[in-house]
């Protein structure tokens, strides 16, 4: 998108100060449409996720994938695509065994990443740098992002929302990734351990009904999501088409940054010095630094 | 679309099953075709159109016929009434006739008597104890609808377990015994019962045109079509994958050692589901032995319909609204962002 637009920005008659720039000490008043002319690495510019949360995003996804089309092929045991997608898994037996190791796998990750998460926290109060707003935890403002956004795609705003390192869109995602795992892990251990849960659950007929139920459709659910939702998100919409390099870099492109974690780069170019000298220059060049 | 995809399914793999059956048992002759009725219907296109207009065919597989387990019996056996050719119109086959096979153990001519005697104590029975006919007593089951004339199907213990035949068991045999017809036959014949002679996916099939039937199952006042609910659990879906090891509906519906006409009503005291014996049948010696009794609370014919279990129904209606009410309006606002992306500039209501 960045290359392609030739409009100029706002002029500065035009504007209204608040709305239009960003003043940041030191750098200077960074127009609201930035991202439009800075240069980015597709592999990413700028630090986003540490080495876990990529190591973790990967088996996630992986362990999905394995689960997703074995599962289904089980649970849709009567329809005429199964028998041949179960002859490439070499059989029910074969495809059951592979399901229960990739949910073990992925049971890990989930394991894997609470500690992650513990460990960063506790770190990060320690040094006193914990802010709310660079976390996953849902605040008000993202309510605020939301209506402004969806203001913004209706030609009510000029600009997107400021947003912080996780914009609504990923928070939401996350919640429910956080509800699914917990559900589709209790429906999977009282399914994989029928005899044990039955003298564990309180009404066993009826936690295996719901068992039953809930980890079929909440796997669906789970699918759909991430299909429709998730993938468009990250590979289907102009500007992040076929896909952008984060899960594998753990970085950033300086335009995604700008663009939808406004804040976030904001903290970037308070830790960054080479960041800030490249902003400097680019609001320099462009003839941009002087209000 | 999904009656089609099930009805799919349903005729393909068992043939396949049959074909495989089939390929391994070695090409023999030894019909016992005293009338040489196969002179004539051997050929696939023999065939008359009947009173009703419905082409029947007359066309009988030499080659099935042979491997099936009447192979010693005569067709004039069961086909009592023809004996003149060109033939009258045939009646019906009579399962019970005395046929004059003779029973070595007993050395009295075979018959299937015996089943009926079981059938009619059962709860596919047409009398009740009382006497009195059961009532749509058309409902009930004939042995013809349940049963074909079955296949061998034979199992080589040689080295390994494996569906087929073992020539170096046959080998043994002709040590002492000199036919061949009589070696094939007998070792079909007692291989084929030492394993259940159908897939539990073929016997949900033959209980499905009954127990899945809306008519019967609304007016004989059972509270599910038992071959779907059996197929939604995971016994059911991995019959549909022709395991042989999970239950069919013969393994919980009928008593260890009991012939399997005798399946019961659970409010019979004596029947295998009953709520007081059904803990027997989880913890049978090769499916949950160390199972507590609870496991057998279970519900293995659940629909999670509203009517069976509303709870259960309320819980995937809120799923499937959960599901929509978050994925449609994220969709949306992808729906809106992609729009907004094309036309990056267009502003409502205001001037740039
Ligand atoms: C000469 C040829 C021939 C021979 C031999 C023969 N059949 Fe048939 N069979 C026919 C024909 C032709 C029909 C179809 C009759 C018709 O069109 O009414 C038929 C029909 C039948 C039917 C169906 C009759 C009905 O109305 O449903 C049976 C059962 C049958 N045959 C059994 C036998 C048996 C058992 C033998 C051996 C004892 C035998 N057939 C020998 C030619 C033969
Ligand atoms: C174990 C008993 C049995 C034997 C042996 C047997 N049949 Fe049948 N046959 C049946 C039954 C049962 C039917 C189904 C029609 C009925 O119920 O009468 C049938 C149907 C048929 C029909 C079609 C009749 C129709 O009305 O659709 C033909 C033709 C036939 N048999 C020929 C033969 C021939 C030829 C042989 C010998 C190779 C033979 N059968 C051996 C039991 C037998
Ligand atoms: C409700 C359905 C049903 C009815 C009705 C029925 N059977 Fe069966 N029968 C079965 C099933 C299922 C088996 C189990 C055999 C198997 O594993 O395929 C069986 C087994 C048998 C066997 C033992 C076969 C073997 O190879 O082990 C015989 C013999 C038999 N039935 C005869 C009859 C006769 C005769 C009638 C009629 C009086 C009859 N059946 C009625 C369902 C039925
Ligand atoms: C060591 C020799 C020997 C071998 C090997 C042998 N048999 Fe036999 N078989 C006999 C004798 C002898 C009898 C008669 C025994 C009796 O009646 O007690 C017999 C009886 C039988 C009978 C009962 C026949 C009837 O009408 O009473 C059958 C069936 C049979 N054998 C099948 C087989 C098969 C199948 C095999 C191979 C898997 C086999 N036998 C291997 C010697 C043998
Ligand atoms: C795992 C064991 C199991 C299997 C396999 C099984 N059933 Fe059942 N079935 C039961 C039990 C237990 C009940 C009693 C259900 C209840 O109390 O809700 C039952 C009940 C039934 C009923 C009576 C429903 C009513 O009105 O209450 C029918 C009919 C039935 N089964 C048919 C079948 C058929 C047909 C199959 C094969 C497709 C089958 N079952 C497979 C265990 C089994
Ligand atoms: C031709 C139709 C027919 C077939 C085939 C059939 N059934 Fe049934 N079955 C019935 C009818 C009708 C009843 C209801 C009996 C009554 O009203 O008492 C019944 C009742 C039952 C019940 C008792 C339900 C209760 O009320 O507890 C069981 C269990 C059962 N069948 C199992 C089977 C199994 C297993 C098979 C397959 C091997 C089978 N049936 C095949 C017609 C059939």
């Amino acid at each position: 998108m960045a290359t392609t637009t030739e409009n100029i920005a706002i002029t500065p008659e035009a504007t209204e100060p608040e709305r239009d720039y960003t003043y940041v000490e030191d750098v200077g008043n960074i127009p609201r449409d930035i991202y439009k002319y800075v240069k980015s690495d597709p592999l990413g510019d700028l630090p986003r996720y540490s080495l876990h949360i990529v190591a973790q995003h990967f088996l996630t996804f992986l362990t999905f994938l394995i689960l997703a089309s074995t599962g289904l092929t089980l649970h849709f045991a009567d329809l005429w695509w199964a028998p041949y997608v179960m002859s490439l898994f070499g059989g029910p037996d074969l495809a059951r065994l592979i399901h229960r190791f990739a949910a073990a796998l992925m049971v890990l990750a989930s394991v894997y990443h609470v500690i992650t998460l513990i460990a960063g926290t506790v770190q990060k109060i320690m040094k006193k740098q914990f802010n709310i707003s660079r976390t996953q935890i849902p605040i008000l403002k993202d309510i605020q992002d939301i209506t402004h956004d969806i203001r913004y795609f209706l030609g009510k705003e000029p600009y997107r929302p400021k947003m912080n390192k996780f914009m609504y869109k990923q928070k939401l995602h996350y919640f429910a990734i956080i509800w699914g795992t917990f559900v589709l892990i209790t429906a999977g251990t009282t399914l994989l351990y029928p005899e044990m849960m039955a003298t564990i659950w309180p009404n066993p007929q009826f936690a295996q009904d719901l068992a039953r139920l809930m980890h079929a459709d909440e796997a669906i659910m789970a699918i759909t999501v991430i299909v429709f939702w998730h993938w468009s998100n990250v590979h289907l919409v102009p500007g992040r088409f076929p896909l952008q390099w984060s899960f594998i870099t753990g970085k950033i492109t300086r335009e995604h940054q700008l663009e939808e974690h406004f804040m976030e780069y904001l903290h970037n170019l308070e830790e960054i010095p080479e960041e800030k000298e490249y902003m400097k220059k680019l609001l320099k060049d462009k003839g941009f630094e002087t209000k | 679309m999904k009656f089609l995809t099930r009805a799919f399914g349903y005729c393909l793999l068992p043939s396949l099953a049959i074909f495989l059956i089939i390929s391994f048992i070695p090409a023999s002759s030894f019909a016992s075709d005293v009338g040489n009725c196969l002179l004539c219907h051997k050929y696939p296109g023999i065939s008359r159109v009947d009173e009703d207009g419905k082409m029947k065919l007359f066309y009988v597989n030499e080659s099935i016929f042979t491997n099936s387990v009447h192979t010693k019996v005569k067709c004039e056996g069961c086909h009592t009434d023809i004996t003149k050719i060109p033939h009258e119109p045939a009646k019906k086959v009579d399962c019970l006739v005395e046929c004059h096979i003779v029973e070595p153990s007993s050395e009295k001519k075979f018959s299937h008597k015996d089943v009926e005697t079981f059938i009619a104590k059962s709860v596919h029975g047409k009398i009740d104890e009382k006497g009195t006919e059961k009532k749509y007593i058309e409902d009930f089951p004939e042995c013809k609808d349940c049963h074909d004339n079955p296949l061998y199907r034979p199992l080589s213990f040689f080295k390994k377990v494996r569906p087929g035949i073992s020539e170096a068991s046959l080998g043994r045999c002709r040590v002492c015994h000199k036919k061949d017809e009589f070696i094939y036959r007998f070792y079909n014949h007692i291989t084929t019962r030492l394993h259940k002679s159908r897939s539990p996916l073929n016997i949900a099939e033959v209980c499905a045109r009954c127990h899945d039937d809306p008519g019967i199952v609304a007016r004989h006042e059972m509270s599910t079509k038992a071959v779907f609910s059996y197929g939604e659990t995971f016994h059911g879906k991995a019959a549909q994958y022709l395991d042989e090891r999970v239950p069919d509906c013969l393994d919980c519906h009928v008593n260890k050692g009991e012939s399997v006409h005798q399946m019961l009503s659970k409010e019979n005291p004596d029947s295998s589901i009953n709520d007081k014996n059904r803990g027997k049948i989880c913890t049978n010696i090769d499916c949950h032995p160390n199972a507590s009794p609870k496991l057998a609370t279970y519900a293995v014919h659940s629909e999670f319909n509203l009517d069976q279990s509303p709870a259960q129904y309320y819980f995937t209606v809120f799923f499937i609204i959960l599901t929509g009410g978050t994925l449609l309006p994220l969709m949306f606002i992808i729906l809106l962002d992609i729009i907004r992306r094309f036309a990056p500039h267009a502003m409502i209501g205001r001037k740039k």
